[in-house]
């Protein structure tokens, strides 16, 4: 009997278009995020900047536009600066008179560089355009640059010299990973993958609840859960379902998970996005889908409740509505996670039940916990698997016959206490 | 008819407060035609949801086909629900294919016999259609299908004949006879009464979740038909009620039927109203189950 409950679940989810998009796209997606910066460095805006250099020190002007050898990706010159030399009284006109045509639009950027720069270290940057920091970036730390080599020069000390002498000092972030080697990490990749696993458990883990809980309120509304009623028992029927359409999404987490694989195995040969310092080990695969099926396990019987105390959409809808809000938590607070994969908070959060499976996600993908852990969060979690299973099924036994008014909490409890 | 088809004895369910099934204690004879007749919220429902073992009685015993209830091997009887439905986005084949195989047939035998029904009602057409589009009376018979298509012993239909058109009717007729000319049991509930005459062998009242009365057609009729007359009349006739041959009147309409008391002759009855009214028919007649129905509900 529960053969064909499950059958029936699983031919008609797999068939329905939403399915067979869903399953599709989330890769392209996925592989979009991962290999779009690749893709973007190629289609990057090409604009080319008209740049005046006013020049009164008679000395930095030119070495600045010698400078200025950035190139954008067609490979065309990114500044096409030209030198006004104006020493003395003659920089003022000259200055006003550049950015007359920064006004009228014949010059997008004039860079005005006075006598005082060698005291003061200040110099003019005059454009319509203020919000381009690379810009700003590559011309102070060129100017910057010529300066200080001029500088230096006056003093008689050698350039090169100081600048070997004062080379600063960097942390490079690197972490011990699977394979036991030791990787160069970066922070903005290491949060985007974590919040990418998290967002698919979650996103999965309501999709399916609601999906299981809207179709127990169709058998509900359409009197077909009466016929099925007298064929099998309700927990051969719930049982049924839960698995029908659990393998349903575990089919759709296997397409993922593969996609996925290729994917970043892809990215990291390439060398050329991101992914290259991106390191999933095959294990985290593995987790990802195994907490789906517990988290599924947990959130499905939780939602099937729903389903069956309901008699109409309305009503679901809000008791949903509230069912996942304690899905929210692991999302507002992976931030914290991310930082303090071990900390206190983690850790705690980690415990509890209906949060294990996303928080334990993001735990496992930034640094493995330690694995007792994982094991007693693992063990909590089928505690209350168990638990909400038996209590679904007894709620379930009397909520699918009763229709009319959405039941009080107490009213529920008295059903699984009837039921027992 | 060695053994009964359905025994309930002494069952009793209550839903808090209310009792929904107050001591019913019913025979259902193999190989019948019986009906469960009652008011709306009478208690048909939940007793028949008891035969099923969808809800189980809080006192008393049911068997079913000779098991008790708990026992009961479901693939031996089809059930119809009151309030039908499908699953809407289903195909009709698979759909059909799906409730024969819960019934413990196999794949490919539920497949076969659903084309072969959909044949017979005329709805080949529409295997590979989704239920919802097809039209209502089509999903009716859709559902007539799902009820029978794994040729169960006893079938029990839950109003069955509520919102047929004439045509379905006669669908819903034909296979019911069909089931009984084979030997098995057909169990339904209703408050049509026309199809309680035409139709069944047995039949049980239940008003307020207690059985009134049970047992056969005539043998109901004759406890509780103490014979009457049918009138149709030109006039004045309010007379009638007062002579003393008259027990209870029923005024129709265009016809009265008039009940007379014990040993009273519908002759008195002709002779009294004879020069008072025009008399355009007059007949004796046992009371019709509906007048039973009426007079035994109103009584309690």
């Amino acid at each position: 009997m529960t053969v064909h409950i499950i059958r029936r679940e699983y031919v008609e989810i797999v068939r329905r278009k939403s399915f067979v998009i869903g399953t599709a796209v989330a890769p392209v997606l996925m592989a979009a995020f991962f290999l779009a910066p690749v893709l973007l460095s190629f289609f990057v805006p090409t604009q080319q900047f008209l740049m005046a250099v006013v020049d009164q020190t008679g000395e930095v002007g030119a070495a600045f536009v010698a400078a200025l050898d950035d190139t954008l990706s067609d490979g065309r010159a990114k500044y096409v600066a030209t030198l006004v030399p104006a020493t003395g009284a003659r920089f003022e006109g000259a200055r006003d008179g550049a950015v007359a045509g920064v006004r009228a639009g014949s010059l997008d950027i004039v860079v005005a560089v006075p006598e005082t720069v060698f005291e003061d270290g200040r110099a003019g940057y005059i454009t319509k355009e203020v919000r381009n920091f690379q810009i700003l970036d590559d011309l102070e730390s060129d100017l910057t640059d010529i300066v200080m080599r001029r500088r230096l020069a006056r003093e008689g000390v050698d350039y090169e010299r100081v600048a070997s002498l004062t080379t600063p000092v960097r942390l490079e972030m690197s972490q011990i990973t699977s394979k036991g080697g030791v990787e160069k990490k970066d922070f903005l990749t290491e949060w985007a993958v974590v919040f990418v696993f998290v967002m698919i458990l979650y996103a999965s883990l309501l999709t399916w609840g609601v999906t299981i809980s809207r179709g127990i309120l169709e058998e509900k509304s359409s009197r077909v859960i009466e016929v099925l009623l007298s064929s099998m028992r309700p927990r051969q029927l719930l049982f049924g379902k839960l698995i029908g359409i659990g393998l349903a999404g575990l089919t759709q987490f296997a397409v993922w998970s593969l996609a996925g694989i290729a994917i970043t195995g892809m990215g990291g040969a390439m060398a050329l996005s991101v992914m290259a310092s991106v390191d999933i080990p095959p294990a985290v695969w593995l987790y990802f889908v195994g907490f789906f099926v517990l988290g599924f396990l947990l959130y499905a019987s939780i939602f099937s409740v729903v389903g069956s105390i309901c008699s109409n959409e309305q009503d679901a809808q809000q008791l949903q509505g509230i069912v996942t809000l304690p899905m929210i938590i692991p999302l507002l607070t992976l931030m914290l996670i991310i930082q303090n994969p071990n900390g206190p908070i983690a850790v705690v959060l980690s415990f509890i039940p209906l949060f294990t499976p996303m928080i334990m996600m993001a735990r496992v993908v930034i640094v493995p916990p330690p694995l007792w852990q994982v094991l007693l969060s693992l063990a909590l979690l089928a505690v209350s698997i168990h638990l909400a299973v038996s209590f679904s099924s007894r709620v379930f036994r009397v909520g699918i016959l009763m229709y009319g008014k959405r039941p009080s909490l107490r009213e529920v409890i008295r059903w699984y206490r009837l039921a027992g | 008819m060695a053994t009964a088809a359905i025994e309930v004895s002494g069952v009793v369910k209550r839903f808090g407060d209310t009792t929904a099934v107050d001591g019913v204690s019913l025979t259902v004879p193999q190989g019948s035609i019986y009906g469960l007749l009652g008011p709306n919220g009478a208690g048909k429902t939940t007793a028949i949801r008891m035969m099923l073992q969808i809800m189980l009685p809080d006192e008393g015993t049911i068997r079913v086909l000779g098991e008790p209830v708990e026992r009961l091997r479901t693939d031996r009887i089809g059930y119809l629900p009151e309030e039908r439905g499908l699953y809407k986005k289903m195909r009709v084949g698979d759909l059909l294919t799906f409730f024969g195989e819960i019934k413990g047939l196999r794949r490919g035998d539920a497949r076969e016999r659903a084309l072969a029904w959909l044949g017979r009602l005329g709805l080949a057409e529409t295997a590979a259609k989704k239920t919802e589009e097809l039209s209502k009376g089509m999903q009716q018979k859709v559902q007539f299908i799902a009820t029978v298509i794994h040729e169960p012993d006893l079938i029990i239909l839950d109003e069955p004949f509520s919102g047929l058109d004439p045509v379905n009717t006669n669908v819903l007729k034909d296979i019911i006879l069909e089931y009984r000319r084979r030997g098995h049991t057909v169990v339904f509930s209703t408050h049509m009464m026309e199809q309680v005459e035409k139709l069944c062998e047995h039949i049980c009242l239940i008003d307020r979740g207690r059985v009134v009365v049970e047992g056969t057609l005539p043998s109901v009729k004759a406890r509780h038909g103490r014979g009457g007359v049918s009138l149709r009349f030109e006039g004045d006739g309010s007379f009638l009620r007062d002579l003393p041959a008259v027990e209870s009147l029923m005024d129709h309409g265009n016809e009265v039927f008039v009940r007379l008391r014990d040993g009273a002759r519908p002759e008195a009855l002709l002779d009294a109203a004879r020069g008072r009214v025009t008399i355009r028919k007059f007949e004796v007649a046992e009371p019709s189950i509906h007048d039973i129905f009426l007079e035994l509900v109103s009584k309690g």
